[in-house]
């Protein structure tokens, strides 16, 4: 071949291969291994195209310092993965086998995601690895992995990759390695020199703000005080069935009020004296951006946002739907509505709801407020699966599917109905509800949440029978705890992380065990870092200040601003606080020592002895047998000499649930090659009797 | 000083985070009388056995609930 050689760099292998597929013209695509790297060969206007991905990041910020007990460092650079992070030795091999192959080539084009992180990948790989060709790289733009956008998004390159995203990317790993490092050095250096043992206690600019969240919202639950209060309900008797009116007052906060009301009605004829009937208009649901997929994910099939990022993820890289990382609500024209439902109607399961929708002259997406310069909402490409997908893939797929066609929905209508009836001067109102005319829920039924709740046929004057009158007892709840998806929510709306790092911090602060639950709970350890981070420095974990970083980088991204003003400044930011830490590091270790004293003892506290009452069951280990066993803390006091065998293989977690038969707590065994199983420890729960008779 | 329930530091019997509960709960007992007929005692117990009551107000109502001078508090003793 006489042709040049264009070294094409993607971010992930499966991305690598399928646009070596989509650009190759003559024969096969040749799938080769470098140093056990693969990468393919592929040629098109008659030049050979060398397409090779990288590994995600191949190149991390790391502080020139490396012991850990040294703080403040504010000297990094870009290093290799694997010379400074444990587990990243195959980054070598890729890096290798990119510099190998960037030799050969003239040409260099970056196919990585168009995004920040695709971008700083892309510099630091073209930069380090390929020995400077960043300058020379030029960049394809794509949103979906479809062969049709593959070729067009390569005939149509950028002259140059996009500097200043990459350097937005690059100051925010830097701020973020600044920020994460010299805190949790400080922090785990203080507890190690207190205690003399190492725990890793990390907290960053952005983890610090949203175990912050959490930390109020417990101090709320926990410090909540529930008032009763009482509603009153009115069986009203119609043409044979019961239906239930709710007094005109949702919430009486007096007692005797609500006796008396019931009193009053008890037994009564009540007169229908007006019926209001409304309709209204519902629209369609906008299309799904990343954090409203993965709200409707978790609300749906209890997917964590992660999960559902990394499902998405595999379905984008399989070309079934666009690029998920998105902030953007809009679907542009461009992506060509009417190819991908005549692409979907191939499906048999879409094919009427497709043709519905291509009848119709004009195909005109309900859009949200949400903009993202890069790429459009996201929507399926009308790749139908080339092989049998997940269940979850499947289902995830499906919904992003069906939200698309509910988008060019019309809208539906619904209409409610509210009855007053006059019982004993008092009033109650019957409500129902029902949908007129379904619209876009047609397309999006599965998912749905709606109920018709229909009345019967009633005019005003009428009169009905009272049934029964009830008074029932309530209290007043606590806020919410936050799970996955709300405190995802909660930080998009305050403006800290990103739609690509928010799922990961949530992930962070379970591993570091801060918080723990589906229904998010915060450990003794968790609470214990935001109190010192509190006390000591609070600006540190303010949304304020996070935001404004947030913001900063931004700029840097639109050409405003400069990375070294804003590495600058957060460093000038960071260094009182730094020495102050410094400065009662003996009080700050004294506190998270003893912090995570505590957090051990909670993770090995089973539940209340339900032998004693007052002391703590815990899992403890025989000095003399070294066997594990679970024993009560009175033990200790000479009060209770509770103690139950365990099993002495695998690990155990106590799980803070009561077992149904018994009510005693409950454990979850966990051991390799099997399923995990809870265990109830009582022997004489009838658990162990079904067992016995098994 | 040390909080009495929890160990933390404390500028008297509880440490902020307990004294907070405190606070909530001598300021809802209003509210509980208005509402029905209970006396301070009777409000402690109810509190104590509500599911929805937060584990702070629990551990502090516990210890007054214990504390005779706390039960014979007169202005909290009279019913409605």
């Amino acid at each position: 071949m006489d042709g040049r050689t264009i070294l094409i760099l993607c971010e992930k292998p499966d991305a690598a291969a399928r646009l070596a597929k989509a650009l190759n013209e003559a024969g096969k695509v040749r799938e080769r291994k470098l140093k056990g790297v693969p990468y393919y060969e592929a040629s098109r206007d008659g030049n050979k195209l060398i397409v090779i991905s990288a590994l995600g990041h191949l190149y991390t910020i790391a502080p020139k310092i490396e012991d850990r007990d040294v703080y403040p460092v504010f000297d990094f650079y870009w290093a290799p993965r694997y010379e400074v992070e444990r587990n990243s030795g195959q980054t070598r091999k890729w890096i290798e086998a990119i510099s190998r192959l960037s030799k050969d080539a003239q040409e260099y084009v970056l196919a990585t995601d168009y995004d920040i992180e695709g971008a700083t990948i892309g510099y630091t790989v073209l930069k380090y690895a390929c020995g400077g060709k960043d300058t020379e790289a030029k960049r394809m733009k794509f949103s979906t992995l479809t062969a049709d956008e593959l070729r067009k998004s390569y005939e149509k390159m950028l002259p140059h990759i996009e500097f200043s995203t990459a350097e937005a990317g690059m100051c925010r790993h830097l701020v973020d390695a600044i920020y994460g490092i010299n805190l949790s050095r400080a922090m785990t250096t203080a507890a190690k020199r207190w205690s003399g043992k190492y725990t890793t206690i990390s907290t960053g600019r952005v983890q610090g703000p949203t175990l912050k969240f959490l930390v109020e919202r417990e101090k709320e639950i926990n410090t909540f005080v529930p008032t009763p209060y009482w509603t009153v309900k009115a069986l009203i008797e119609i043409g044979g069935s019961t239906y239930e009116a709710e007094y005109e007052k949702k919430s009486i906060g007096i007692l005797e009020e609500a006796n008396s009301i019931v009193h009053a009605c008890a037994g009564k004829i009540g007169t229908i004296t007006k019926i209001d009937v409304r309709k209204t208009r519902q629209n369609p649901p906008t299309p799904f951006d990343l954090s409203s997929l993965q709200t409707e994910a978790y609300g749906l099939f209890r997917y964590t946002p992660r999960r559902t990022s990394n499902i998405a993820e595999r379905l984008y890289l399989e070309a079934l739907i666009s690029y998920p990382r998105t902030s953007s609500q809009k679907l542009p024209p461009a992506i060509g509505y009417r190819g991908i439902l005549e692409a979907l109607s191939r499906q048999p399961a879409y094919k009427d709801l497709t043709s519905d929708l291509l009848e119709r002259g004009d195909l005109v997406p309900n859009e949200g407020p949400k903009r993202d310069p890069a790429h459009p909402a996201i929507y399926p490409t009308g790749n139908l699966p080339e092989r049998t997908l997940s269940d979850p893939e499947r289902r995830l797929w499906d919904l992003i599917v069906r939200r698309f066609m509910a988008v060019f929905g019309e809208p539906a209508v619904r209409q409610s109905v509210k009855v007053a009836i006059e019982i004993d001067g008092h009033r109650f109102y019957l409500r129902g509800r029902q949908i007129l005319k379904e619209g876009w829920m047609r397309f999006y039924k599965p998912y749905v949440r709606f109920e018709d709740v229909l009345l019967p046929q009633l005019e005003e004057g009428d009169e009905v029978r009272v049934k029964r009158v009830i008074r029932e007892d309530k209290f007043t709840k606590p806020p919410p705890r936050y799970n996955p998806s709300s405190l995802l929510k909660k930080m998009e709306k305050e403006g800290i992380g990103t739609k690509a790092t928010r799922a990961d911090i949530i992930e962070t602060l379970y591993s570091r065990g801060y918080i723990s639950g589906e229904s998010i709970a915060v450990s003794y350890l968790g609470f214990d870092v935001v109190e010192i981070l509190d006390g000591y420095c609070p600006q540190i974990i303010s949304v304020e200040f996070t935001r404004d970083l947030e913001e900063k980088m931004e700029m840097i991204q639109s050409g405003s601003e400069k990375m070294e003003r804003v590495v600058g400044k957060a460093v000038e930011y960071l260094k009182p606080v730094l020495e102050e830490l410094k400065n009662r590091e003996r009080e700050i270790g004294k506190a998270l020592s003893e912090s995570i004293r505590k957090a051990r003892m909670e993770e090995r506290t089973v539940g209340q002895c339900p032998v004693c009452g007052t002391g703590k069951l815990v899992i403890l280990r025989s000095r003399r047998t070294k066997k594990r066993f679970i024993g009560c803390t009175n033990f200790f006091e000479g009060i209770c000499k509770t103690s139950f065998p365990l099993p002495q293989k695998g690990s155990l977690k106590p799980l803070r649930k009561d077992c149904k038969l018994c009510g005693w707590p409950l454990i979850q065994v966990r051991s390799r090659g099997r399923r995990p199983w809870n265990l109830c420890f009582n022997p004489e729960c009838p658990s162990k009797e079904r067992s016995k008779r098994s | 000083m040390k909080c009495e329930i929890c160990g933390r530091r404390a500028e008297s019997r509880f440490c902020e985070l307990h004294k907070r509960a405190q606070e909530n709960l001598r300021e809802k007992y209003e509210e509980w009388k208005r509402a029905m007929d209970i006396t301070w005692e009777e409000y402690l117990r109810e509190v104590l056995k509500n599911p929805l009551t937060g584990l702070w107000v629990k551990e502090v109502a516990r210890i007054l609930l214990a504390s005779s001078e706390e039960k014979e508090a007169p202005s909290m003793q009279e019913k409605v």
